[in-house]
């Protein structure tokens, strides 16, 4: 009898540890993006998730911002995986991956989901008229300046309507070479130097035309040999991160993308960085509209091996949505979604610059897409990208870069 | 022998020899299952992959295409239109061959002159245990821990350059951000990271050679120069054959070198075959075309592997 | 002929000029062996600064201060504790599965009778010229096929049945004479007895060889986890290394720290096990 009871007690016991941990095992969405560590609104946008939607957990992949075009594609390419949703850097990437079969189509979904707040941008999403992401973020390029600086060299700070040109000869002003300071700061990407060709404009990097370049790379070589600027071939053999170069203090503007916003808000309040900032809308070309910038989307699709499709709907619908909107620009992002609240939210995000100068700044006039979606749009970057490093590296000159950009994009479709 | 006693002797003999064979079979399996699986498979796959287009996705996407993708590789229609010097100049796979080649021909002979040196020092000093390790050392060292010690000691205020300055030398650039220092940055980590291994067969080599041959030049009045160069040099032959053909076939595969310290740039100055197949495969996601890629590295490999063959004995010293 | 043979003896017998030679031999040595370390010397000099002194004119070889927390600082940063923990796992199990099939295959080739042994003998040489760069894509594609995608297994699997094992011990088992195991089969030994009691002790040499060969080699892989792993808590020292470059690209001294450490556990196995690595490669003359 006792045997029996212990027995029986073992059993129990045994249901019990394996029926536990099933009733209270919750629901897990794996969403595939980059760099969760160390971005706020991904942080952000989890917390808000789960904190709204009790049962279910958010689990990042992570994977180096550097490594994405490599990685993502490798994780799609397995016949077995199982994340559920995979963000969206760049929009060719998704077009691509359409055409694979790794985005689930939206359609059973996207009835009744209102969109009016994407102003349209969730049209790159979208093949044949089937809807295959929600864009959740949408950056534009602003001018980050630092306060400090500007206000030891005794200037004015940057207004909403400044030039190229104006911008170069205040980048060679700030510069101050016995105390290290220097003007401007480029990271090494193409875009930094060179992306400003298409705002304002019909123009797009996929044209096959790069005449347009010339000013902004003539630009760029004048301060750099001016030392308004850290040299190109030593930031790409450091690797210094664009946020570390400003947030060091001793860079009086950086062109950036949005995002950045967050960055600094995030490392200011963490103890990481300590410096007076403010933003201003990028330069503008002679003939182009003030306020007219470039920028990209950020969105999210459900992978087409998902098992929990409607659960991945509902967090991507979600997070595109008003309130997922609200989640990204609490730490400073910009989300697609823009409504009067959203910028309210932006602008009164702890750590936001509070004057009217950089609240301004939020309401580009335009912004074009960094690349349109194009034919052979990979291998037309991959180009551009060559010859850019060797102009940037001065192996050639820019009108060479540019002959050999016009004349490679050229082959590529004969 | 009766007959019957023949038959059942064949018979014990073949049972036998099924037995035998069972057991080779029992020792071969581990080994030769995972060989199998993750080696043989892989490479039939591989030829049969460069006839297909395949950009990812599911594998009802394989499409047949026959040679095209060695057509697009070779960028066939524009050399047939501007010459072979498209291909070379132009054409990514011509670029990344021709810096392949360019980074063999140089590493090559200059991991020979470094090996062979270290190891006639070495030789002539009993017991020097000690540098035999430190020059070996580099070669068991990782390679994303000294790729980054090197690409930070050439950066433009690095160590490197404060001594290139010091000479006299006006050069204040990044070597991995300039075309032509790159691909020497990445020679000199190539024969720094080497040259002790191939000391270690040269120092066999050289302990190999009989003293009486030594001792008969030196009878015979020749000085040290002549002795190296009249018995050193044609005893060391062999070896000096079978080191340039292992190490033509690890330049071709280089890969670790490029992909941490310049992946590639700058423009495609230091791009080179494994790199060109890598970006194919895994970034532009162009399977069939990374094959065919694949398929000229393999086949210059093979060539290089057949050469060896076939001259090993116009080299052997019996 | 008379003065050469003279000359000669001069200089056999000339102590002064012999001594000198030895010295100018090792003052080369050692000068070379100070340019084959200064990267290593530079490491850990740049681990011990801060990092705006890493780059400073002129360099420093010894820091002013020693700043011994950046190596605190590392392991609070990364997660090196897994990355080793995770290089150290694949390269135990890819070592030992190595060892073991790769012997036992070499036995079957080097003194078993079966049919196709030539031919199958024929493949695993034919692969070894085959590099592996050449089939890594549908080998890779196979992968996600089984599920081995961003696991450790992936890399077992990559690493641990290479044919070049298998030719190593093979052509070791060729030099033992058959006559042993005749006369154990004749003693009764079954061929498994005759493995394990016969060839394995007499092969010890070609095993270590085999052995380290193999633990330096998938310590030290870049290629292949760089493509099969992706979670952090999957990665090996040398990805996570990269990563961790990625991440801190400007921080030198941190990174420098963080490269010392992934090449000190590879140093001591050298170092303690040299003797069979560099006899292994002087008598087999073979790369992995």
């Amino acid at each position: 009898m006792k045997k029996m009871l212990s027995v029986l007690l073992a059993a129990l016991m045994m249901v019990s540890l394996l029926a536990v941990p099933a009733l209270a095992e919750d629901q897990v969405l794996t969403v595939v993006t980059w760099d969760a560590t160390t971005t706020p609104y991904l942080t952000a946008q989890k917390e808000a998730f789960e904190a709204s939607h009790p049962g279910v957990k958010i689990e990042y992949i992570d994977v180096d911002a550097a490594d994405w075009p490599t990685k993502a594609p490798s994780i799609l390419a397995q016949p077995n995986d199982k994340s559920d949703v995979f963000m969206i850097k760049e929009i060719d990437q998704l077009i691509n991956w359409q055409a694979q079969g790794y985005a689930a189509p939206l359609t059973d979904y996207i009835d009744g989901y209102d969109m009016s707040g994407f102003l349209g941008t969730e049209a790159n999403y979208a093949v044949d008229g089937v809807q295959y992401a929600i864009p959740f973020r949408s950056d534009f390029w602003v001018l980050f300046y630092n306060k400090d600086l500007f206000d030891a060299a005794g200037v004015a700070y940057p207004t909403n309507d400044l030039t190229w040109d104006q911008y170069a000869e205040l980048a060679k002003k700030l510069t101050d070479k016995d105390k290290g300071v220097y003007g401007t700061h480029y990271h090494t990407w193409l875009s930094t130097v060179v992306n400003w060709a298409v705002c304002g404009t019909d123009y797009t990097l996929a044209d096959g035309k790069y005449d347009n370049l010339l000013y902004f790379y003539k630009l760029y070589q004048d301060l750099e040999d001016s030392g308004a600027c850290m040299a190109y071939d030593e930031l790409k053999a450091s690797g210094l991160k664009y946020a570390a170069a400003f947030e060091n203090g001793n860079v009086a503007m950086l062109p950036m993308g949005y995002w950045l916003v967050s960055t600094v808000i995030g490392d200011i309040k963490a103890g990481n960085a300590s410096l007076n900032w403010g933003i201003a809308a990028v330069p503008h070309a002679d003939g182009v509209a003030a306020g007219s910038s470039f920028g990209n989307l950020t969105g999210a699709m459900i992978s087409a091996k998902s098992e929990q499709k409607d659960l991945a709907w509902e967090y991507i619908s979600w997070l595109g949505g008003p309130e997922g909107a609200k989640a990204t620009a609490s730490v400073g992002a910009r989300p697609a979604w823009v409504s009067a609240e959203v910028a309210d939210v932006m602008a009164s995000v702890d750590g936001f610059p509070a004057d009217e100068n950089s609240k301004g700044a939020l309401l580009p006039a335009s912004v074009a897409m960094e690349w349109p979606v194009a034919d052979k749009v990979a291998d037309i970057k991959t180009i551009v990208n060559d010859e850019h490093s060797l102009i940037m590296a001065r192996e050639i000159t820019p009108e060479e870069g540019i002959e050999e950009m016009n004349e490679r994009v050229a082959e590529l479709f004969n | 022998m009766s007959q019957a006693k023949v038959k059942k002797a064949r018979y014990r003999m073949g049972r036998m020899e099924r037995k035998n064979t069972l057991i080779a079979y029992s020792f071969l399996a581990p080994n030769f299952i995972g060989f199998a699986v993750f080696t043989l498979v892989p490479v039939i796959c591989a030829i049969a992959l460069s006839l297909f287009e395949w950009n990812g996705g599911d594998i009802s996407k394989l499409r047949f295409v026959g040679l095209e993708n060695y057509g697009t590789i070779f960028a066939v229609k524009k050399v047939a239109e501007k010459g072979l010097g498209y291909f070379f100049n132009r054409s990514d796979l011509g670029i990344s061959l021709r810096n392949t080649v360019v980074y063999t021909a140089v590493t090559v002979p200059l991991t020979i002159v470094c090996a062979l040196a270290l190891a006639i020092l070495l030789n002539k000093i009993r017991g020097a245990m000690a540098f035999r390790t430190i020059f070996f050392f580099p070669y068991v060292s990782s390679m994303v821990a000294i790729c980054v010690c090197w690409s930070f000691m050439m950066m433009r205020d690095g160590p490197i350059n404060q001594v290139i300055m010091f000479l006299g030398i006006n050069f204040n650039k990044s070597w991995t951000a300039d075309s032509t220092m790159a691909m020497w940055a990445i020679i000199l980590v190539s024969v720094w990271r080497n040259m002790g291994y191939y000391m270690v067969l040269y120092l066999a080599a050289l302990q190999g050679i009989p003293r009486e041959l030594m001792e008969a030049a030196t009878v015979d009045g020749a000085n040290k120069w002549q002795q190296f160069r009249n018995v050193t040099l044609p005893q060391l032959k062999p070896t000096t054959f079978f080191v340039s053909v292992m190490m033509v076939i690890s330049c071709f595969k280089i890969f670790d070198v490029v992909a941490i310290m310049t992946d590639g740039g700058p423009g495609r100055s230091t791009k080179m075959l494994v790199t060109y197949i890598y970006d194919e495969a895994f970034t532009k996601i162009r399977y069939g075309s990374a094959s065919a890629i694949a398929m000229v590295l393999l086949v210059i490999v093979l060539g290089v592997t057949v050469i060896q063959f076939s001259s090993e004995k116009k080299f052997s010293n019996d | 002929m008379e003065s050469v043979v003279h000359t000669r003896e001069i200089r056999k017998d000339n102590p002064v000029l012999r001594a000198v030679l030895r010295a100018v031999i090792w003052i080369m040595l050692i000068a070379l062996a100070a340019v084959t370390l200064i990267p290593f010397a530079w490491m850990i000099s740049s681990s011990l600064k801060l990092d705006r002194e890493v780059f400073a004119f002129p360099m420093r070889w010894i820091p002013e201060t020693f700043h011994w927390e950046n190596y605190a600082q590392i392991w609070e940063r990364v997660p090196l504790l897994t990355y080793f923990k995770n290089t150290a796992f694949i390269a135990v199990v890819v070592t030992i599965l190595q060892t073991l099939t790769s012997s036992f295959a070499a036995y079957a080739f080097a003194k078993l009778n079966f049919r196709g042994r030539d031919f199958l003998f024929l493949c695993y040489i034919g692969t070894i010229a085959v590099p592996w760069q050449a089939y890594m894509l549908p080998q890779f594609i196979m992968m996600g096929y089984i599920g081995l995608y961003d696991t450790p297994w992936a890399m077992v699997a990559l690493q641990a049945f290479s044919a070049f094992g298998v030719f190593l011990i093979r052509q070791f088992y060729r030099s033992i004479p058959t006559e042993l195991c005749e006369a154990a089969r004749l003693d009764g030994l079954s061929e498994y007895g005759i493995w394990a009691r016969i060839m394995l002790p007499l092969s010890k040499a070609a095993i270590a060889t085999l052995v380290i060969f193999t633990f330096v080699n998938t310590w030290n892989d870049f290629m292949g986890p760089m493509i099969y792993l992706t979670r952090d808590e999957n990665k090996t020292i040398q990805v996570g290394l990269r990563r961790f470059i990625q991440q801190y690209s400007s921080d030198y001294h941190l990174i420098m720290a963080a490269s010392l450490c992934s090449l000190l556990p590879v140093s001591v196995v050298f170092l303690f096990l040299q003797r069979y690595f560099i006899e292994g490669i002087a008598t087999s003359g073979l790369k992995g």
